[in-house]
């Protein structure tokens, strides 16, 4: 880590010119997503005479990674709900000269003395369950009710219209299927034809969709108190049920789909989500973003197993995935699909 | 006598999970080593069943197939369909039987597609047995974690 930590010292004289005696100390890559390299480390230097202290994140481009992400994406994402007082960590540079450090990077603030809860463990948030999944549908409610515009979200970004959400994402994931698929998947194609022939009615309205938003993607302290809400690289303008989905996908609560993410009951986690946002949740509507997003799982594991088995990466974050979350989301679609099918014939 | 390979899977899971990850420095490889030793627990399981699982799969397709053809009017698929009813695992190599199950699959694809669009009074049975299938090949491919905390 020497040489890191060299180099991003020398980044840090070359962003704050008044900054003397850098030093940068505790660098550590850590599981922070299988999007991009995560490192934490702390810069302290001097500043008119002054010592200054910042424990700071860095996240690299990966050489390969789960999904072709941006870093503008996430990057811009924090900086536009950072003023808001949603729990994100400031975002402080973004860097697309490989000068120094040989990839892209983004720097942010690193929140401190907290942890993410595992998404495959039986009871991630143990006595804080219920303290944290009211915040975390409160927090997911205020991200849907944020105008993407005010905020400073949209930039460079393409606003559907509301009918061609599910449009746009559908043809999005499927092309990830097409192209990555190792074996055929009579599931996966048996999903998209039905996404295709039951579309979902219009968006209510065009959200910050953060599109990751789900147990393990957020840090709380030991008080139970959410603090950060991470991983932000798929953040897309669109339907705001398509993010309820994802949350409430039965993958990240040990197939409990009752207990979204192990921590409130889905009820409960609804009305929040309802009153937080200001919005409605259309049971027709939210059938069709659920089915839809076990989808989107797969070709999401499915992409990854083909990083791995072609051997452009090697991490296990990589291969795991594909093997355990593949045959839940085969299991849980199919599961829905034979039920729907059957309807459709009644 | 040679233990079982699932028992030397989940010997190594625990091993690394209590004895080696925790005396691990580096937090990227003690997350690392933690999902290197979940897999070896799935290990135990797949190892044990790969070559049911695939066989009986390839079974049950070529079966809904054979049933298939009396009841597809579609020539081409119908030959199709005809073709793979016959066919047989050469090897109970596991990957001599995915291939075989890639085969297998891709028609299953293409005959599910067919069924979903056909109003014909055999549609709606078919369009069931196709998903029975899935159901059960889906679950015979169920992974277990281990429950931790």
């Amino acid at each position: 880590m020497e040489d890191i930590s060299s180099r991003l010292a020398a980044y840090l004289a070359h962003r704050i010119p008044a900054a003397s005696d850098i030093e940068i100390t505790g660098v550590s890559r850590i599981p922070g997503g299988a999007s991009r390299e995560t490192y934490r480390f702390v810069a302290t230097w001097k500043e008119s005479g002054r010592p200054v202290r910042r424990p700071l994140i860095l996240r690299r481009d990966p050489v390969s990674s789960l999904i072709e992400t941006e870093r503008d994406i996430e990057f811009n994402a924090y900086r536009a709900f950072h003023p808001t007082g949603l729990p994100v960590p400031e975002p402080l540079y973004i860097e697309t000269d490989v000068k120094w450090l040989d990839r892209p990077f983004i720097i942010m603030e690193q929140i401190e003395n907290c942890v993410a809860g595992s998404p495959f463990r039986l009871d991630p948030y143990g006595e804080h369950a219920e303290k944290i999944g009211k915040q975390f549908w409160f927090h997911l409610g205020k991200i849907a009710a944020a105008d993407p515009e005010a905020i400073g979200f949209e930039t460079g970004m393409e606003s559907p219209a509301p009918d061609e959400c599910w449009r746009i994402e559908l043809d999005k994931w499927e092309k990830v299927i097409d192209e990555d698929e190792l074996v055929p998947q009579p599931v996966a194609r048996a999903a998209i034809r039905w996404l295709r022939r039951n579309p979902p009615p219009p968006a209510q309205k065009i959200s910050v969709v953060h599109g990751d938003y789900r147990s393990g993607n957020f840090l709380h302290d030991e008080a139970g108190d959410i603090r950060a809400i991470l991983d932000w690289e798929m953040a897309h303008l669109g339907d705001p049920l398509e993010d309820i989905a994802w949350a409430a996908d039965p993958l990240w609560a040990f197939e409990h789909p009752d207990k979204p993410g192990r921590m409130i009951p889905r009820e409960e986690a609804f009305a929040l989500w309802e009153e937080s946002s200001g919005l409605k949740i259309d049971p027709v509507a939210l059938r069709w973003w659920e089915v839809f997003n076990s989808l989107k799982g797969l070709a999401i594991w499915i992409s990854s197993g083909k990083e791995y088995q072609s051997g452009a990466s090697t991490d296990p974050i990589l291969a795991m995935p594909s093997w355990y979350c593949t045959d839940v989301h085969n299991r849980v679609l199919a599961s829905r699909l034979a039920e729907l099918s059957k309807e459709a014939r009644r | 006598m040679k233990p079982d390979l699932p028992i030397v899977m989940r010997g190594f899971f625990g091993t690394m999970l209590t004895e080696i990850a925790p005396r691990l420095n580096a937090e990227y490889s003690t997350g690392s080593i933690s999902i290197m030793s979940m897999m070896l627990y799935l290990t135990a399981q797949e190892y044990e069943r790969a070559a049911e699982v695939r066989v009986t799969d390839n079974a049950e397709m070529r079966a809904l197939f054979a049933d298939a053809v009396r009841l597809v009017q579609d020539k081409s698929l119908k030959a199709r369909l005809e073709e793979a009813a016959g066919t047989k695992d050469r090897s109970l190599l596991v990957s001599a039987l995915d291939e075989g199950h890639a085969a297998l699959s891709a028609l299953l694809i293409e005959l599910q597609a067919h069924v979903e669009e056909s109003t014909a009074p055999w549609a709606a049975g078919l369009e069931a047995r196709i998903w029975d299938h899935l159901l059960a090949s889906t679950e015979r491919r169920r992974l277990h974690l281990p429950v931790t905390g």
